[in-house]
């Protein structure tokens, strides 16, 4: 991970509380957290430790109690309304759980949307789409209908509309909670080979195998980071020869 | 601009597709759209197609001809003309007193400019032999044949009389008379016999019952043959085609006029003259009004019919646009999701009524094109004229067009504004929550409801203009429609004393109003239409029936032939006695001054009238002539005509009743009976030769009735014009003034017939009145109708069956109405609700509550958006009704007083009655009925299991 | 043993010789359980003393190969078709660990705990790399390579492995989190009411019932 570029993602004493009085809770306290081009970040914690706040403040789509969010060196906590849905256009891809995909469009005119939504003329979105699609071998589901696709599909079109135009953020909400052991294996390889193209990830995810993928695995607690992983050279841990492979 | 454009365009794109995923929500919508729009533009097309342009209206007029010339019977004195020649006056100033207005006929022959070909164009009537009777029938005499003439008469079969004996019959006549091409055709005391040669028909007069002789063969004959029995010659009228290299200019024609003519130019048709060259135009009151101002009215009403139609479509559809959005929220949440701002949700939304308004536009069209164009003929034979041609304008129907997508568009925009102020995190984790119904709108409703109220009141109250009352009563109406959303939450603090089901669904209702709203709203706005006019139509009836005037006592039959003497007059008092149940028959004889043959009033050769004349003494000082032409009444003060409007001379007769020449009768006692007068001194006064007289301003002095018999109306009209006494032989009777004032059915006066011949008199039959046993039935009146068709009379028949309600079956179809917009809008209501409920039927099941609760609840949902919109509306809709019966009898007060001020005519009448009904019947029908229907159709059509757990998105 | 069933799974494709075994073990099984030449012939001759190999010639460099009998074919036929023992479980240090923890005095078992997390995680994060890499080569070599394919099966194996221990890690840590709420005085950890509510994991259920229970045990 190079430290010398701009984080795409940059948390800076981020909070947030739920209600008030005698419900109020303490979604998230004090989170900082730097994400870097180039580099998957697993967000692991057990439910209610705030990790799916973390995620939808990171996009935009919630507002925090206290704190900075930066996305490529935007404050987006300063931004209106019409301000973070052009970010989520343009700087920034989701990928949930599952039925991310609008099940009136095919897979080309998904990953078209936010282009198509941005201004950009439905041809010239179609061909960005078709070249992320065939970037990422989904080329030959282009033409079909989300529920003509099986959940890995869907899941890894989902990623290709995450990324296409000039995002290079993606934020993933459990993006394998609804796949089996091998579908989600397909999805995380996917994710991982974006991230090794230059792309930052942030993924909320309790399986601790999905986020062994990750360059980094942050532990958060109560909302609070406690603790993370940095991933070694796993040449130190295997020995021999089978390092060369 | 381009970026707008792009992302309407993903918009589009998901809302066509969601529109056919769907299919049976789209479907419902897109009916309830196509349907009125196929309705509007079918009805454009018809009319434009129905609307001919000036060449084809020549040549249906003309043939091939290049001018008409017919006799403006101005004696020949010059004439204006408009360019149609429709209207004409003589050119001089004949208004002024002392002159008479030119009458009579001209040579139109002489005007006809040498080296024309000319075509004589006469009609005239007759009554001709069919297979059932006789018809009577227009007879024109023109060479159809003759190519000048081609395009007036379309040939359908056979062709066009070659020989004297030979006839063409349109079409239409031949089906009433039931003969065909080859039949013989004669007519009554005629001897000769024609044979059918074809068929035909005219294009702009579907309708005629026509025949068509050669010049000549039939016409002049036939007069001949019926002077010969005496009757009066029946008119005839001819006029020219005529056609001139050139044609005839508007110079021309006006040149042409200068002779007493008129003339329908093809060329100034195809080239009409400015309306400042038409000195027609320049008398007063001749301006050419045709494209004149009033339209603007009846655009204002069209517009608000449709504005309103507009509005309740809306509030129909709205709520399915509502679900729509509902049910795709995840769908729309991924969009905010991936960069969608609330521009693009509203677009998708909004996208949604785009495309099923567009939908609905070719849908509608298409139809109505087709439709028109296969339905062509039968919309012929109703409009009864052939259309120009098949006529589309384009930019009508685009017009048509845009108001079904405007239509669509606004259906969709509340869910639109409502899906986008989602947030995107609510819509993509489904989250119910109640919505917060928007404030604003409510206080706009209600400041709408005080200023409408505040207008009407104005209106009603201190004015009297309708428009005020009415636009007035409409703001409050869709201020009430605005504030229905705060309405249906003051529904809410009665569920808690409600049982179970009906409380959730009250609770249900009243916690989703995004949805209740508009589905009550649009109830409400239908019951309150369909409640005020019934209030308003109730109210009128019940005036209408207290004002009204029956012209025969109840059940009581007359039959009055004028024509040919009273020739037919037997067989038509039999057919009466045979197909009636006739008590007693009371022959009515007239009295005849001149020829026998004459009509009433005839003005034809040899024919005279009679006045029953009023002593000078008994005229009503308001009304008599003055020598200067002035009004009588202007001597009077306020105070004197307010007082003689009461007196005996000046009550006018009733106005009921059947009209008879002079109001006198020449018949026996039976006639007492029928007209139910049972004073015993009027029998014995009528056997014994007197005058029975039923109006007092006619008996003099000395007790006696003066007939005056004119013998020549020319000369008397002449006297009148000049205030000077009407020349004539008075005979004068002994009068028995009916004592009490009786109804006498208009009859002022009744004289025997033996009385009548002792006077010298001439008398004719004119029919007879009849009593009847019971009210005839509806069978027996067609069947007498039929008899009398055979007949080919002019009867005048008259069969008093009280007061009949004509505004029953409109008030039934609009409860109808408003019952099935009703059932509809809380259908749909309560189909969102079980798309919401799922989960909580869910819970309810878990819990252990029988399958049946569902069924009770969607009943109840049902049932309580009809009812709280029923309710609304019924309150919604009495308070312009009464309004607008406030103002009329406002309004009626003031005419009355004013009436009494100035001493008119029927003043002296009891004050008007203007009364407000309230239609109870269909109050109820409306507040009970159409509910508990609604619920239980709901309850019925809802399965008591629900669909298997599906997941909550999509 | 399995270093022993694994030289006769090798040796049944064809006789080979010592150093030879030791490559293609190794090969198989990626570097995870390394081994050395003697162990290989430590091995072979106890095979050769149970009759389940025998020598048999040399190669061309004159190293002795070594072939498969019938016996030994029996006996990996045997090995293959019974499942491993799992009757008598493996010592494991971190269960040692763990259960020594519980109550020793100055040590916070949930920092223990979250330590051996993180290197469980992190072992997972390198093992997942070169899986990724594995499966890169799979993909490209196509499954004829069973090298290939059973080295990505070990890998994923110790995967497996990792995750279940990080698994278990994450229960002990509620489990705890529990007891330490129903029973504060006990635990070696006081533990704070903002803790409890905010780390009780499965969220204010949890909590509710650890606070009824405490209810109920007064």
């Amino acid at each position: 991970m190079s430290t010398q570029q701009q984080p795409a993602l940059s948390l800076r004493n981020l909070t947030r509380v739920h209600g008030s009085g005698a419900t109020e809770v303490h979604a998230l306290r004090g989170i900082d957290l730097d994400v870097h081009p180039g580099e998957l970040v697993a967000v692991m914690g057990p439910s209610g430790s705030g990790k799916s706040t973390l995620l939808t403040i990171a996009g935009g789509l919630d507002t925090p109690t206290s704190g900075q969010v930066y996305v490529e060196g935007t404050d987006i906590t300063a931004l209106n309304i019409k301000g973070l849905a052009a970010l989520r256009r343009r700087s920034i891809g989701y990928v949930f759980q599952d039925y991310n995909l609008i099940p009136a469009l095919t897979a080309a005119e998904n990953v078209a949307l936010p282009r198509e939504l941005d201004g950009i003329s439905a041809r010239k979105a179609r061909t960005e789409a078709l070249a992320a699609l065939a970037e990422m071998d989904l080329g030959h589901l282009a033409d079909r209908f989300p529920d003509e696709m099986s959940g890995g599909q869907q899941q890894r079109v989902a990623i290709a509309r995450a990324l296409v135009g000039d995002r290079r953020l993606v934020l993933a909400d459990e993006p394998t909670g609804a796949l089996d052991s091998e579908t989600g294996e397909s999805v995380l390889a996917l994710l991982r080979s974006r991230c090794d193209a230059g792309a930052a990830g942030v993924m909320v995810t309790h399986e601790p195998r999905f986020a062994a993928w990750a360059d980094r695995v942050v532990f958060l607690r109560d909302g609070a980071v406690v603790d993370q992983t940095v991933r070694s050279d796993a040449d130190s841990l295997l020995t021999g020869r089978a390092a060369q492979r | 601009m381009t970026t707008w454009f792009h992302s309407w365009r993903a918009a589009v794109r998901i809302a066509r597709r969601d529109a056919w995923r769907y299919k049976g929500r789209s479907f419902l919508v897109l009916a309830m759209i196509a349907l009125p729009i196929l309705g509007v533009s079918a009805l454009d097309l018809t009319l434009r197609s129905a609307e001919l342009t000036p060449a084809q209206r020549m040549e249906r007029t003309l043939g091939a001809a290049d001018a008409r010339f017919s006799d403006a019977r101005a004696a020949g004195v010059a004439i204006l003309q408009d360019p149609a020649g429709e209207q004409h006056i003589p050119a001089g100033d004949y208004d002024s007193p002392g002159e008479s207005w030119p009458d009579g006929p001209t040579d139109v022959t002489k005007s006809i400019p040498a080296g024309s070909t000319v075509l004589t164009d006469s009609r005239g009537s007759a009554k001709l032999t069919t297979r059932h009777g006789l018809l009577q029938a227009e007879v024109r005499e023109l060479a159809a044949a003759d190519p000048v003439a081609r395009g007036i008469m379309r040939l359908q079969e056979g062709r066009f009389p070659e020989k004297d004996d030979e006839i063409a019959a349109t079409t239409r006549f031949l089906e009433s008379s039931g003969l065909s091409v080859g039949s013989t055709l004669t007519a009554r005391g005629f001897d000769r016999t024609y044979v059918i040669s074809g068929s035909y028909e005219l294009p702009s007069d579907l309708k005629a019952q026509q025949v068509n002789a050669l010049p000549g063969a039939f016409l002049a004959p036939y007069a001949k043959a019926v002077e010969k029995a005496g009757l009066p010659k029946p008119e005839d009228s001819t006029t020219y085609l005529v056609k001139k290299s050139g044609g005839f200019t508007w110079n021309t024609v006006q040149a042409i006029n200068a002779k007493g003519v008129l003339v329908t130019s093809r060329a100034v048709a195809l080239d009409p003259p400015a309306d400042s060259e038409v000195p027609l135009y320049q008398k007063e009151g001749w301006a050419n009004y045709e494209s004149g101002g009033a339209d603007a009215a009846a655009l204002a009403a069209v517009g608000t019919v449709v504005g309103l139609a507009m509005l309740e479509i809306c509030l129909l559809a709205g709520p399915a646009f509502a679900v729509g959005a509902r049910r795709s929220r995840r769908q729309l949440g991924l969009v905010g999701a991936n960069g969608g701002a609330r521009s693009h949700i509203r677009a998708i939304v909004l996208s949604g009524g785009l495309v099923i308004g567009i939908a609905a536009a070719l849908v509608g069209m298409v139809l109505a094109l087709v439709l028109t164009f296969a339905l062509r003929p039968l919309l012929e034979d109703y409009m009864g004229q052939r259309f120009g041609g098949f006529t589309v304008r384009p930019l009508e129907l685009l017009a048509i067009a845009a108001l079904a997508i405007l239509t669509g568009l606004l259906s969709a925009i509340v869910p639109a504004v409502t899906a986008s102020r989602q947030t995107v995190l609510a819509s993509l984790t489904g989250r119910r929550g109640v919505r917060r119904s928007n404030r604003v709108l409510p206080l706009i409703g209600f400041g709408a409801v005080l200023l409408g109220a505040a207008i009407a009141l104005y209106g009603s109250v201190v004015s009297d203009q309708f428009v005020l009352v009415a636009g007035g009563s409409a703001i409050a109406e869709l201020g009430v429609v605005a504030m229905t959303p705060a309405l249906v939450g003051l529904f809410g603090r009665a569920s808690r004393w409600l049982p179970l089901s009906p409380r959730l669904a009250l609770r249900d209702a009243v916690r989703n109003r995004g949805r209740t709203a508009p589905a009550v709203a649009a109830v409400l706005a239908a019951v309150a239409g369909t409640v005020a006019v019934s209030t308003y139509a109730a109210s009128s009836d019940a005036q209408s029936l207290a004002a009204y005037e029956a012209s025969l006592p109840y059940g009581a039959v007359a039959a009055l032939v004028t024509e040919e003497g009273g020739r037919d007059v037997p067989e038509v008092r039999d057919a009466v006695q045979r197909t009636l149940p006739v008590d007693v028959r009371a022959d009515v004889f007239r009295i005849a001054v001149g020829k026998p043959g004459c009509a009433p009033y005839d003005e034809g050769e040899g024919c005279g009238r009679f006045e029953v004349v009023t002593p000078p003494a008994n005229e009503c000082p308001l009304w008599v002539s003055t020598p200067d032409g002035s009004d009588p009444a202007e001597k009077y003060s306020k105070e004197q005509r307010r007082a003689l409007a009461k007196d005996w001379r000046c009550l006018s007769p009733d106005g009921n009743g059947i009209y008879v020449d002079g109001g006198l009768l020449i018949a026996d006692a039976p006639l007492l009976k029928v007209l139910g007068i049972d004073d015993p001194g009027a029998a014995r006064a009528l056997a014994d030769g007197k005058l029975l007289s039923f109006r007092k301003p006619q008996v003099d002095r000395d007790g006696a009735v003066g007939i005056k018999l004119i013998t020549d109306p020319k000369a008397a009209d002449r006297a009148a014009e000049q205030n000077k006494p009407v020349p004539g032989e008075l005979k004068s009777f002994t009068a028995y003034q009916v004592p009490g004032s009786p109804d006498s059915y208009g009859v002022q006066s009744v004289l025997s017939p033996a009385a009548a011949k002792a006077a010298g008199l001439t008398t004719v039959p004119l029919g007879a009145f009849f009593s009847t046993d019971r009210i005839p039935s509806t069978e027996e009146r067609q069947k007498l109708d039929a008899e009398i068709a055979k007949l080919g009379s002019n009867v005048e028949l008259t069969v008093e069956q009280g007061w009949v309600d004509e505004n029953e079956l409109v008030l039934l179809a609009l409860t109808v109405f408003a019952g099935l917009v009703t059932i509809g809008a809380a259908g749909i209501a309560t189909g969102l609700a079980q798309a919401d409920a799922e989960a909580d039927l869910k819970t309810l099941a878990a819990v252990g509550a029988p399958p049946g609760v569902r069924r009770m609840l969607s009943g109840f949902q049902c049932g309580v958006v009809a009812a709280m919109g029923v309710v609304l509306g019924s309150a919604a809709g009495v308070l312009p009704a009464v309004g607008l019966r406030l103002t009329e009898e406002r309004e009626q007060m003031r005419f009355y007083q004013e009436a009494l001020d100035n001493g008119w005519g029927g003043a002296g009448d009891a004050p008007p009655y203007v009364p407000i009904i309230v239609p109870w019947e269909t109050l109820a029908a409306l507040l009970v009925a159409v509910p508990l229907g609604a619920a239980l159709l709901a309850a019925l059509v809802t399965r008591s299991r629900g669909a298997l757990a599906r997941r909550a998105v999509h | 043993m399995s270093i022993r069933h694994g030289l006769l799974a090798l040796l049944e494709r064809g006789p080979r010789y010592g150093s030879q075994l030791r490559t293609e073990f190794e090969s198989r099984t990626g570097s995870a359980w390394p081994l050395n030449v003697g162990q290989v012939y430590t091995t072979l001759s106890r095979l050769e003393r149970d009759g389940m190999v025998v020598q048999d010639g040399e190669d061309e460099a004159g190293h002795p190969l070594y072939a498969i009998t019938d016996s030994g074919r029996v006996e990996l036929r045997s090995w293959f078709e019974n499942p491993v023992d799992r009757t008598s479980p493996a010592r494991d240090e971190l269960a040692i660990k763990l259960a020594m923890a519980v109550g020793a005095p100055g040590v916070d078992i949930r920092d223990v705990i979250q330590s051996q997390r993180r290197h469980t995680v992190r072992a997972m994060q390198d093992y997942t790399r070169l899986k990724a890499q594995a499966l890169t080569t799979v993909e490209k070599n196509g499954a004829r390579e069973r090298d290939d394919i059973a080295w990505l099966l070990v890998l994923e194996q110790l995967i497996f492995q990792t995750e279940a221990e990080a698994r278990w890690l994450d229960h002990c840590e509620y489990r705890l989190i529990r007891l330490s709420s129903t029973a504060p005085a006990a635990g070696p950890e006081p533990a704070s009411p903002g803790t409890v509510t905010g780390a009780a994991g499965t969220g204010t259920q949890a909590g509710a019932g650890a606070e009824e229970a405490a209810r109920h045990r007064p």
